[in-house]
């Protein structure tokens, strides 16, 4: 393999050589990163300082040339408010519809559905028959495309749907799922749940599976009840793999659009636009076309989820050092 | 009185049975020591005895109870674990006092209890730390730390020393005698390691296969050994074997030699095929003795020496012997047995010769 291999070596050494002394072996490094360094900057790094320039500037042009500079005026259009807790009261009413839809959202999805992964992760990791296909059963929705999930949902919900069939055979009646703001929006949790639990059940399975047996096996001979041995061996044990799982689930609730829009389409009303769906509206669906605004939130969005990662980084690490 | 018996006890685990039927008699205050080659069942023996793992026949005494259908923690016994087993976020004080707390003990007796047990196992400087900060000897005290607190009626210790480098384990050997000594509680512990059980035990069961080859005392053991194997296991160097039959009141061996034999002591009928075991000290050179052995290596320690060769059938025969011998390599040197040093097994069966 060698005798094969040294020719070649050969010929990539001699280009190498001449490269090394032409930029001298430290710089040399920063030649090997740079293809990866030229993809990232562009479509990552490049994106993130263009919205700070679309949203400090005006105007529905997106040639950047042609926007006014306006300072913080976008920001202030957001958060021009007379009273923070009551949309109406906003400049950009819709905006905080989206806010405070997404924080519902967030906060019953996320909870539900780490809750819920917990539990089947749990279960999954017993000696259960079929243990196998039932993982594979959870896992499946999180292959699915979301306007695929969207679809088979409103397949079952829509008036005509599925449910409301079995509903009318029942006797029970059928409701209009879709129409009902209360139902739209809790049917867009259910799922999103559906659809994204699997991933975190495997996640947090992949953390059950390396707690070592063997300390289970000790608390076992320490006369530790089942629940106590959740709550002080296995939660403890399990903290890191969570704190994955809910920055994760936080972050991807926050980015919730897809198959909800496909869904629903936000409505009725705006029972269930969320942020990004806003986003999306302001800076390319609507007209005229805000950039500036759109990029924006965006950017407020970031913002807060940072803040939030760090809080959980940070109450994780006194957990543990704690 | 916490004695542990054993009633033809077995395992299987699936159509395979990896314990035989084992019947065994662990008597109080007893330090009992489970040994025999890797995969004999002995740990999984512990483990039926500890309630961790279910038992497919049999019954399982402790005191004076059948604990078949008990569960582990109502068994009254902690377990030492091959790994230590400690949980890795608890303090080393949360770590002794978990076993406490979950029989609703009062938070000053658990204090008191787990400061009196760590001045003893001399960790009480340690009560702030977490497992992964201790060295390995520290979180093995730690680990018997925990068992003591719970004031069981029989400890389990599962290969406990296995993770410590040689210099700690003899340390910790003595120190875990030293413990049996001072709390005069049944103690089984389960070894690969023959010293380990010479030295510490009251008695040592020794395992294979899923079958108990004999149970005694260590020196019972390594004077009368009941069969080849424990014959070969206990004791080291080796016990050597050279194959013979008995011809005319004497042992013929397959290398041509013949050896006398005591005329008491071992059942030898004419022409049974046997097996000579003579321990490596139990080997002298002698002008005109019996066995020429042609020297393949010699090991001076200053003190002892071994001397290692073959006999003309190829036989491989070890000798220990103390102080310096001038053997050379490829020297031929005369040995004999020492008389009544012997054993005499049935080559067929394995089993010992010895009459009584």
């Amino acid at each position: 393999m060698l005798t094969i291999l040294n020719p070649l070596m050969r010929i990539v050494e001699i280009p190498m050589l001449a490269l090394q002394r032409l930029l001298g072996i430290n710089r040399l490094a920063w030649a090997f990163l740079l293809p990866n360094l030229v993809l990232f900057g562009l479509f990552a790094f490049l994106p993130v300082i263009l919205n700070v320039f679309y949203a400090t500037t005006g105007s529905d042009n997106v040639l950047l040339e042609a926007r006014p500079y306006i300072g913080a005026r976008n920001f202030e259009s957001l958060t021009d408010c007379g009273n923070y807790l009551d949309a109406n009261t906003c400049r950009e009413d819709k905006f905080w519809r989206a806010v405070f839809n997404t924080i519902w959202f967030v906060t019953l999805q996320v909870g539900i559905m780490v809750g819920f992964a917990l539990l089947t992760a749990v279960i999954l990791n017993r000696d259960i028959r079929a243990r196998g296909f039932f993982r594979s059963v959870f896992f499946f929705p999180v292959l699915l495309s979301p306007v695929v999930v969207a679809l088979i949902w409103k397949w079952i919900l829509q008036r005509e749907g599925v449910l409301n069939a079995f509903l009318d055979w029942t006797g029970a009646g059928g409701i209009n799922w879709l129409v009902d703001a209360g139902w739209a929006f809790g049917w867009s949790v259910f799922i999103s749940v559906w659809a994204h639990m699997g991933f975190y059940t495997l996640i947090l399975l992949a953390g059950l599976q390396a707690i070592p047996r063997d300390v289970y096996e000790a608390a076992e001979m320490d006369g530790a009840s089942a629940w106590r041995t959740f709550r002080r061996i296995t939660l403890p044990l399990l903290s890191p793999t969570m704190l994955v799982v809910l920055v994760l689930a936080l972050i991807k609730g926050v980015q919730t659009f897809d198959e909800i829009y496909a869904f629903t389409g936000g409505g009725p009303g705006t029972a269930t636009t969320f942020i990004i769906q806003y986003i999306y509206e302001r800076g390319f669906a609507g007209a005229p076309r805000l950039f500036g605004l759109a990029a924006a939130a965006s950017l407020l969005v970031a913002g807060v989820l940072v803040l939030l990662t760090l809080a959980q980084l940070w109450a994780n690490r006194r957990n543990v050092d704690g | 009185m916490a004695r542990v018996e054993l009633n033809r006890v077995r395992k299987s685990f699936g159509d395979v049975e990896v314990i035989k039927g084992i019947d065994l008699d662990v008597q109080h205050g007893e330090f009992c020591v489970f040994v025999g080659p890797s995969g004999c069942g002995k740990s999984t023996l512990l483990r039926m005895i500890s309630g961790l793992e279910p038992i497919s026949g049999g019954d399982i005494v402790i005191g004076d109870e059948v604990v078949n259908r008990i569960p582990a923690a109502d068994r009254g016994l902690a377990m030492v674990f091959q790994s230590y087993a400690l949980y890795p976020h608890m303090t080393v004080r949360q770590n002794l006092s978990f076993g406490l707390e979950n029989t609703q003990t009062p938070k000053a007796e658990i204090r008191e209890t787990v400061d009196r047990v760590a001045r003893m196992l001399q960790i009480d400087m340690l009560l702030d730390r977490r497992p992964k900060d201790l060295s390995g000897g520290q979180r093995q005290r730690v680990a018997i730390g925990r068992a003591v607190v719970r004031e069981p009626r029989v400890f389990l210790f599962d290969e406990p020393l296995s993770n410590l480098d040689a210099e700690l384990r003899v340390d910790m050997r003595k120190e875990i005698t030293a413990l049996h000594r001072r709390l005069q509680n049944t103690m089984i512990y389960v070894t690969h390691d023959q010293v380990e059980a010479m030295t510490m035990a009251d008695k040592i069961a020794v395992l294979r296969q899923g079958e108990l080859e004999q149970f005694g005392r260590p020196l019972d053991l390594y004077n009368r050994p009941r069969n080849l194997f424990v014959a070969g296991f206990i004791g080291s160097p080796k016990m050597n074997f050279l194959s013979g039959r008995i011809e005319d009141a004497a042992l013929r061996l397959d290398s041509g030699e013949t050896l006398s034999l005591p005329a008491t002591g071992f059942d030898l009928s004419e022409g049974r095929a046997v097996t000579l075991g003579v321990r490596p000290n139990h080997l002298d050179i002698a002008e005109g003795g019996p066995l020429p052995l042609t020297v393949s290596s010699v090991e001076q320690l200053g003190g002892e020496s071994y001397v290692y060769g073959a006999l003309s059938d190829g036989t491989d025969l070890t000798l220990h012997l103390s102080g310096q011998v001038g053997a050379e390599v490829g020297e031929t040197l005369h040995i004999a047995p020492r008389g009544d040093e012997i054993h005499l097994f049935d080559s067929d069966t394995g089993l010992s010769l010895r009459r009584d």
